[in-house]
């Protein structure tokens, strides 16, 4: 008799995931599109005279409507990523499915490959996280420099501020990047599948 | 597929995951930003206002780090010729004590001078000195009525705004005549404008000709902010 081939576990993902997983990709999108559009309004590189980002890049139309949907959209961004935390938090997920130190180990001297990209896969997507607070952090500095002057005073100043802001885009947008690529390697598209169907 | 490769299509395919996003938002998305401004601007001038402490005197710069270049000039429409010896400033509205002051009058009441940072809308900051008189000192000549909630400016250029009055009672709201220790320049506002570190730039109108305490607001509040920008402005 022959043994039966082993077939690895089909990931599956709770839906309160799939929900933070979506919330966060719709609402990140909403907010650099708006964010591109206030943006062209003063660029940060050049000012008045530096380069703008194209039309089909931004959301609002005008500066006055990419604040109405960055204004809005802030509030559904962060509370999803606040209770995120909370949940993760209190269901102690962050022990678990977060990158730790034993994924560092495979990382510096792991032989397996596999356990390698594995590692690399956690230490990316969790790298996401600290980027993400950066965002709302030095945003929140940024919409309110008075009232929050404590937040804005670990920014340095406007400019500084200003170019922290923005650059949450890119390294927000590479990880994101870096991330399905690596959930394709490590887990296929059935991987991908389980956290989107 | 093998699940371990992943093919040049594929990635195409990744990537154009990821532009499609950015894309959509060009797609019909614009014309609900207004809808979405109106639907979420209840909440963030509530929080604005909780925000705001009315005494807290915002950050204040030394001399040397005035940057004079930094400062744009934004005006919608042309300078307004106003002569600053016969020029008169208007306070009234809810007020039991209409008054209408000349520059020297203005001039009599004490100087405050305070080096600020400008936050414009459009993105941009600038850290200026402002001298000029304490709006609170001339709102308080006129004697507000305990109805007043709102004040709203008239300037000589046409353009109009109004604020909450926790925020033109505000300890750094001037109607400013100086700048960077000089006499107010035309372009940035003279006679009298308005200047706070606690408001965005297109809420501190120049040229400033009529200050009104009004118990409501009118419908016109505000030459941007009834083509679409937030009407509290708070910084």
């Amino acid at each position: 008799m022959a043994t039966p081939k082993k077939i690895p576990p089909i990931p599956h993902q709770k839906i309160i995931i799939k929900l933070f997983h979506g919330i966060i990709i719709i609402s990140l999108f909403l907010m650099i599109g708006s964010g591109l559009q206030i943006y062209n309004a003063t660029p940060v590189f050049g000012d008045k005279e530096g380069w703008q980002f194209p039309d089909f890049m931004t959301l609002g139309g005008w500066l006055a409507g990419g604040r109405d949907w960055h204004f809005a959209i802030m509030w559904v961004f962060s509370f999803n990523l606040l209770i995120y935390g909370i949940y993760i938090f209190l269901t102690k997920r962050w022990q678990r499915r977060f990158v730790a130190s034993s994924d560092l180990q495979a990382i510096k001297v792991g032989q397996n490959h596999k356990r390698k990209a594995y590692a690399w896969h956690r230490l990316i997507y969790t790298g996401i996280i600290p980027i993400l607070i950066l965002a709302i952090a030095s945003g929140l500095a940024m919409y309110k420099p008075v009232q929050l002057a404590w937040l804005m005073s670990l920014f340095g100043n406007w400019k500084t501020l200003r170019i922290i802001h923005f650059m949450t885009v890119p390294i927000s947008l590479v990880f994101t990047v870096l991330h399905m690529f690596m959930g394709l390697k490590v887990g296929g598209l059935r991987l991908w599948r389980s956290m989107f169907v | 597929m093998h699940p371990q490769s992943l093919s040049r299509r594929q990635l195409f395919q990744l990537s154009g995951f990821a532009g499609m996003g950015l894309l959509l938002d060009s797609c019909g998305l614009n014309e609900y930003s207004t809808a979405v401004g109106n639907a979420i601007d209840p909440l963030n001038q509530r929080v604005e206002e909780l925000l705001l402490k009315p005494q807290a005197l915002a950050r204040e710069y030394p001399i040397s780090s005035i940057d004079p270049n930094a400062l744009i000039i934004n005006s919608f429409t042309d300078v307004p010729q106003i002569d600053p010896t016969t020029f008169k400033l208007i306070i009234d509205g809810a007020v039991n004590q209409p008054l209408q002051l000349s520059m020297n009058d203005i001039y009599k009441l004490p100087l405050q001078t305070m080096v600020i940072q400008h936050v414009c809308v459009e993105g941009w900051a600038a850290i200026v000195q402002w001298g000029g008189a304490r709006l609170k000192d001339l709102i308080a000549l006129a004697q507000p009525k305990n109805t007043a909630r709102y004040v709203y400016f008239e300037s000589g250029d046409g353009y109009y705004n109004s604020w909450d009055l926790p925020s033109a009672i505000h300890p750094q709201t001037l109607l400013a005549y100086q700048k960077n220790g000089q006499p107010l320049p035309v372009d940035n506002g003279a006679p009298l404008r308005l200047a706070a570190p606690i408001k965005l730039g297109y809420k501190q109108s120049k040229w400033v000709t009529r200050v009104t305490l009004m118990n409501q607001l009118p419908i016109k509040r505000g030459y941007w902010e009834d083509q679409g920008y937030e009407w509290f402005g708070g910084l």
